[in-house]
């Protein structure tokens, strides 16, 4: 038992050594260099494009920004007296905020309680 | 080392004289490790390749140009470790998978008797790539570059950075399995 396991590592380790010898070094063609470079090359275009892509959203989006910021914080103008008021506009004309039915103070009566 | 510090630094610093003269230092010896890591002489260039382009764009990460051969090596090992991944041609491991001529072929081999030409070295490489099936492309890796490119512990440790034991562990396993797929098919060839 011992002696083939034995026997089946020296082989494995014959069979690594014969495998070494199938891989040798060996000379890269001449298009090895022009392709390495071609490689960078194209690398670095796409990381250009990227990036020229990215800032330009990144505008894109610090300018929206800008604008609605802008809109956002100027007086809205009221609308034309022809157009028909709101529907909130038309509630608050109805019930008026001093209308105790419906946002009144509680009254409390307290002759009951002094009974 | 191949080339001086001096210019590995002035590689560092941008020059493409500079990295074009340690590509050229390098790419033989890189091409026969990458060779014997994926066992496929077709895409030996193009990994090869793709080494030196992560070179090229991890250079400025180095530290100090002492460290640049373990670093290369590092490099190669993902390289290889990445094609391997993609190619997914090992399947499940099958003992199926070994002939009975990969047996024969350790013989001859041990016996010195292999002839070296074309046909042979390729059913070699074809044995020793289906045995490697046995174990994931890491093991695979790791396995090669102690058993084949003859790397120390020492040298693997200053790669891989994982502490000198646990390498041991992990080629002892790797070898085992290797070894036990090995076994299975000599004794499939002994009844057979």
């Amino acid at each position: 038992m011992y002696s083939s396991e034995h026997s089946n590592d020296e082989k494995l380790d014959a069979l690594f050594r014969a495998f070494q010898a199938a891989c040798p070094d060996r000379d890269p063609s001449v298009s090895f260099m022009p392709g390495v470079w071609q490689r960078i090359e194209a690398r670095r275009r796409f990381t250009f494009s990227f990036h020229h892509m990215a800032n330009g959203f990144v505008t894109a989006a610090v300018a929206l920004t800008i604008v609605l910021g802008v809109y956002m914080s100027l007086p809205h103008t009221k609308a034309s007296p022809n157009s028909p008021i709101s529907y909130l506009e038309a509630l608050a004309d109805a019930n008026t905020l001093d209308t105790p039915e419906i946002v009144g103070p509680v009254r409390l009566d307290l002759s009951e309680s002094v009974q | 080392m191949l080339v001086d510090f001096e210019l590995i630094e002035r590689a560092q610093k941008g020059d493409a004289a500079a990295f074009n003269e340690v590509v050229t230092a390098y790419r033989k010896r890189i091409m026969g490790v990458v060779t014997r890591l994926i066992a496929r002489p077709e895409d030996v260039e193009d990994v090869a390749q793709e080494v030196f382009l992560r070179l090229y764009y991890s250079l400025d990460q180095l530290r100090t140009a002492q460290v640049f051969e373990p670093w290369l090596y590092r490099l190669t090992v993902n390289a290889a470790y990445d094609y391997l991944r993609k190619q997914r041609r090992r399947q499940e491991f099958r003992m199926s998978d070994l002939s009975e001529q990969q047996v024969m072929m350790a013989d001859a081999a041990a016996g010195g008797r292999v002839e070296h030409n074309e046909q042979q070295q390729k059913k070699i490489r074809e044995s020793v790539d289906s045995l490697l099936g046995a174990v994931s492309e890491a093991d695979r890796i790791l396995l090669m570059l102690k058993e084949v490119e003859g790397l120390s512990l020492k040298e693997l440790e200053k790669i891989y950075k994982v502490n000198e034991n646990a390498l041991k562990v992990r080629l002892f396993r790797a070898r085992q399995r290797v070894l036990k797929a090995f076994a299975a098919s000599a004794k499939r060839e002994q009844t057979s």
